[in-house]
């Protein structure tokens, strides 16, 4: 078993490392575009007895 | 005696499998090939795809046998029909060869190695060393070993 597997990291957080590493690595003119794949933002909104009970914006990586 | 000899010898001719250079003529394979930033190829025909997965590098031709795979960073090598080499260097992803010879190769990033910049991976993976010796856990630890693995693969695809 990889040492990553072993630490609780699944696949998952290994391509994101993987990805993160390429987009770093990218001549200058190219990796300014690619490092705002870098991040992704999600919006959530609960929903309460059928309203928007409040908005909050949420930051994923 | 004789009849059992015959049987046996038909069995034997039976499981005798071939090799996937072996397959007819006329057999296409259609590739897939896109990343989170760019479509590469879609259902094009091509001679041959060489992946680096998990689990090892492997080369694919037409008839090759239905597989699943992971990819690790490193080199895809498509041989386009007209013979032309097209390399490019994907960080991970999937790649899944399906009975009807149709390849997908899906990637999270992947760039044409043309697009790497040798000075900003050495830097990376000096940064992603640093970050290894001061690791303070095991998952920060193992963190930073994917990073500096990743990096060491990239430098070399650019160096190479």
């Amino acid at each position: 078993m990889s040492a990553w597997r072993q630490a609780g990291l699944n696949y998952i957080n290994y391509s994101n490392i993987a990805a993160k590493m390429l987009r770093r690595a990218l001549k200058p003119e190219l990796r300014a575009d690619a490092l705002k794949r870098d991040e992704s933002h999600v919006r959530i909104t609960p929903w309460l007895n059928g309203r928007p009970a409040h908005l909050k914006a949420a930051g994923a990586k | 005696m004789a009849f059992r000899g015959v049987l046996r010898n038909v069995a034997r001719r039976l499981q005798v499998r071939t090799y996937a250079a072996d397959a007819p003529k006329g057999d296409e394979m259609a590739l897939t090939f896109a990343a989170g930033n760019k479509v590469f190829y879609d259902k094009q025909v091509v001679k041959q795809v060489d992946v680096p997965s998990l689990s090892g590098a492997f080369g694919i031709l037409p008839k090759h046998v239905p597989t699943l795979a992971v990819l690790r960073p490193g080199v895809v090598t498509v041989i386009e029909n007209d013979g032309k080499t097209n390399k490019i260097f994907v960080s991970s992803g999937t790649v899944t060869v399906n009975d009807d010879s149709s390849v997908q190769v899906l990637a999270e990033e992947a760039h044409p190695l043309e697009n790497l910049d040798r000075g900003a991976a050495q830097e990376s993976l000096s940064k992603a060393q640093s970050e290894l010796n001061s690791a303070a856990n095991d998952k920060a630890k193992a963190e930073a070993a994917i990073a500096v693995e990743v990096a060491e693969e990239i430098l070399k695809a650019a160096s190479g």
